[in-house]
């Protein structure tokens, strides 16, 4: 559909095609968003600040990583904020009843990888919709989680535990980020220089010309909704020790965000299309926007909403574009 | 003579700086079949697009009834009687036929009833002289069956001009006879049919005038009985034609690379045994559900046979996979491009290597773009691919283009056997020609090729034997020499039926 990576080669010199590509609108936006924010509160620029902005959204940051692929892969994973709290959970009750950090460490992330080759199982191997796949994951892991924890909260991890999340890692720089700068840049190779990656698009735009190719794309699926599960987990085990306590309701509702972001950044909700570019442009302007608006002392309701019109102004205006429903041939190629 | 129901005056259209139709003038009378024909990216899209209000010309008049309207949209196209359907009908695979012939009719008034639909249903479908149960649920129907809701559907809406484009390109000889019959019908009732077929004889067949397009400009419009083929063709491609269909001389060796032996998948089709030789072609006619895809599908393990045995370079092979039969060389090209064959929104570059990606791994897992991008060159020189760049996305280009990139996919395979499913279809004279002397290039080089084909000329061209299915099964094995049109349908249709093996 509204497929930014092809964008005609003609043109792609020129400014104006240029300014067209998303990718150059997003850069356009977190310009906007930083020069208004910097021009309005003074305390923005200042590290502090800066660290703060993105701690508080690391989690959420994270998955979208691999919610990127996901959804590029023409699917949808609901599930990964209930298996952020389910490890996060996990890890608690793990912990209470006597297991080390460092094995309940690991312990979550096989269980985290276990829930996601769940989801894949049954969408790439039986063949059920993702959408109601994950639906379903969404409201057994959560009630899981649910189930281990109850209603208490449970707290007192190691300090270094705590301090992995809460305190700088290298100067006032947190562990999270440099977890993020890693996770980013594989996800970047894999996703744009590698086999997998090529293979993530096309399974998207079309997973029979991929079937027929010989590409195993219920492999591809599978390893795809395992990292989720992994990834997920992991940034359940990074929300624990930056908050340095675990509920039943960790990460509730998470899944919505870290999609909004996705789709923010460009990735076609009808798979095929979207780069790992947009979606860390999509991040960085949702998290100035509504790290200014908190500063600005604005309610959380209107930041959501402010997204909200930021999400539905992301989908409306692509398709606004007149210039490209009347560009010589049919871009997607249905009739000649 | 009469006044025209539509008629374009001097139309042009640009695309930014492509000249897509450059001063066209067409008048279409009531009563006549008027076919156009040109080579695939000459404009008959456009023309097409223009005269159904898709698209607004940049310059020049249309008329209707003598007339200037300005058409704004397909909508208001079809209120004025002027109607278009494909090669590929749209229809709604949930619905049955009557309510996909009734869905865009307004008049039906908000709250349909099922019975008076199904009543007028059957009756639009029996005055285009087809039977056809009108409560069976559309994704059942054939490609045939399909055009023919698509034509009843226009037919409801009272239509005056009906542009056919390509209609038969995907039918089978008997289908397209009688797609021909009923658009000869409309015309007698008083229809402007517009006909845009790249099947030469069924343009003599049907057509009262003919109009070539080349590069977006007018050529001539003529009476049919003042046309000849080779004239026809030499208009469209703006050059001296030589005989394209000739066939040439059989390049075929005497071992055998394939054997099958009473190849069966359950239901779908059985019996089928036949051996293939290096630097054959072995061409499988029939008609459209003759199951011939499926016997290529079986042979590529996308849908593995149940019984049956196959033996390839003299090992016996259980083929239960597609990327087990591209180990073992066999390849296939799907007949339907859209759907199995290429990756649309995606580079060029990107489909022409997809199915061999691992050889343009570096040691890390990631891909050579350079290497990619030297590949994809190499293939656009070699096939003639017309593009101005490898990275644009493949769905931009024209059919016959875009099953270049199809057979570049494959041939970089290098594999042993190549199944061809449907290779011209929807393709021009040129790049059918192009398509054809591939093939042959392929098969000299030593490899082996199945041609799945509906297009009897072709059969004739390429096959050094042809094998005639129907309805699943085997009906007999000519060699080019015994083979004609007629004795090839005889079989087909099951008129005759023999077994001898050449």
């Amino acid at each position: 559909m509204n497929a930014p990576r092809s964008t005609s080669p003609h043109a792609s010199k020129s400014l104006f095609a240029k300014l067209r590509s998303w990718e150059a609108f997003l850069t356009f936006v977190l310009i906007l968003v930083i020069l208004v924010n910097s021009t309005l509160i003074p305390q923005y620029f200042t590290i502090s600040n800066q660290i703060n902005l993105f701690q508080l959204s690391i989690e959420k940051v994270i998955v979208a990583l691999v919610m990127t692929f996901v959804i590029i892969n023409a699917e949808i994973d609901l599930s990964v904020g209930s298996i952020m709290g389910l490890a996060a959970c996990l890890f608690g009750w793990l912990f209470q009843n006597g297991v080390s950090a460092e094995m309940a460490i690991v312990i979550v992330m096989i269980a985290g990888g276990l829930a996601g080759a769940l989801n894949g199982y049954f969408i790439a191997f039986v063949g059920l919709p993702s959408l109601v796949v994950t639906l379903a994951t969404l409201i057994g892991f959560r009630g899981l989680a649910r189930v281990l924890v109850e209603d208490r909260g449970i707290t007192d991890f190691p300090d270094w535990f705590d301090a992995l999340g809460q305190q700088g890692l290298v100067g006032p720089i947190p562990f999270s980020f440099f977890a993020f700068i890693v996770l980013f840049t594989i996800a970047f190779i894999i996703l744009h220089r590698s086999a997998f990656g090529r293979l993530t698009y096309t399974i998207g735009n079309n997973r029979e010309v991929a079937e027929f190719a010989g590409v195993n794309t219920a492999a591809v699926k599978m390893k795809i909704f395992v990292a989720s599960g992994l990834v997920a987990a992991f940034a359940g085990l990074l929300y624990a020790a930056r908050v340095g306590a675990v509920r039943g309701d960790v990460a509730l509702g998470f899944e919505l965000d870290i999609i909004t972001l996705v789709l923010l950044g460009g990735v076609s909700i009808f798979g095929g299309s979207g780069t790992m570019v947009g979606t860390l442009l999509a991040l960085l302007i949702v998290l100035n926007l509504r790290n200014g608006m908190a500063l600005m002392n604005v309610t959380g309701h209107i930041q959501t909403g402010v997204i909200g019109v930021l999400l539905i102004v992301s989908v409306v205006l692509p398709r606004l574009d007149v210039t490209r429903i009347f560009k010589s041939r049919n871009p997607r190629g249905t009739r000649q | 003579m009469e006044q025209p129901v539509l008629e374009l005056r001097d139309i042009s259209k640009n695309f930014g700086m492509t000249r897509a139709l450059a001063h066209m003038s067409i008048s279409l009378f009531p009563g006549e079949v008027h076919a156009v024909v040109g080579e695939n990216g000459a404009g008959k899209s456009t023309m097409i697009k223009i005269m159904t209000g898709i698209y607004p010309p940049s310059s020049g008049a249309l008329q209707v009834d003598g007339t200037t309207v300005t058409i704004s949209g397909p909508h208001m196209a079809r209120e004025k009687g002027i109607v278009a359907i494909y090669q590929e009908p749209m229809v709604f695979p949930d619905l049955d036929v009557a309510e996909n012939i009734f869905i865009s009719s307004t008049r039906e008034g908000l709250i349909q009833n099922p019975a008076r639909l199904r009543h007028k249903a059957r009756q639009l479908l029996a005055r285009v002289g087809i039977s056809l149960d009108v409560e069976r649920i559309a994704s059942g129907l054939t490609l045939a069956e399909q055009q023919a809701v698509e034509i009843a559907r226009a037919l409801s809406q009272d239509v005056r001009v009906l542009i056919m484009d390509e209609p038969t390109a995907s039918l089978s000889a008997h289908e397209a006879a009688q797609l021909r019959r009923i658009a000869t019908k409309l015309a007698e009732d008083g229809v402007s049919v517009v006909y845009i077929s790249h099947r030469l004889e069924e343009v003599f067949d049907i057509a009262h005038r003919v109009t070539v397009i080349r590069d977006g400009e007018h050529i001539s419009t003529r009476p049919v009985s003042e046309v000849t083929s080779d004239g026809m063709i030499s208009e469209m491609v703006g050059r001296e034609f030589e005989s394209l269909f000739e066939k040439s001389p059989s390049v075929a060796r005497p071992e055998v690379i394939l054997e099958v032996k009473d190849l069966a998948v359950d239901e779908i089709f059985s019996g089928v045994s036949f051996d293939l030789h290096y630097g054959e072609v072995l061409c499988m006619a029939g008609l459209v559900g003759a199951r011939r895809t499926d016997i290529g599908l079986a042979l590529f393990g996308i849908h593995p046979a149940g019984s049956g045995t196959v033996s390839f370079k003299g090992k016996p092979l259980v083929i239960t996979s597609a990327a087990q039969a591209m180990k073992a060389g066999i390849a296939y090209v799907s007949e339907d491009r859209r759907k199995f064959g290429l990756a649309m929104p995606m580079p060029i570059r990107e489909n022409i290597t997809l199915a061999t990606l691992g050889e343009f791994l570096s040691r890390w897992g990631l891909v050579k773009r350079k290497k990619e991008v030297e590949v994809a060159e190499t293939f656009k020189k070699r096939l003639n691919i017309r593009t101005p760049d490898i990275e644009m996305a493949v769905g931009m280009l024209s059919g016959g283009n875009q099953q270049k990139v199809m057979l570049a996919k494959w041939l970089n395979m290098k594999p042993d056997l190549l199944i061809f499913d449907e290779p011209t279809r929807g393709v021009d004279v040129g790049a059918k020609a192009e398509v054809h002397d591939l093939i042959r290039e392929f098969v000299a080089a030593g490899g082996a090729a199945i041609v799945i084909s509906s297009d009897l000329p072709e059969v004739l061209a390429m096959g050094d034997r042809i094998l005639v299915m129907r309805e699943g099964r085997q009906m007999g094995i000519l060699t080019h020499e015994e083979a004609t049109q007629e004795n090839i349908m005889a079989l087909a249709t099951g008129q005759t039926s023999t077994r001898e093996v050449a």
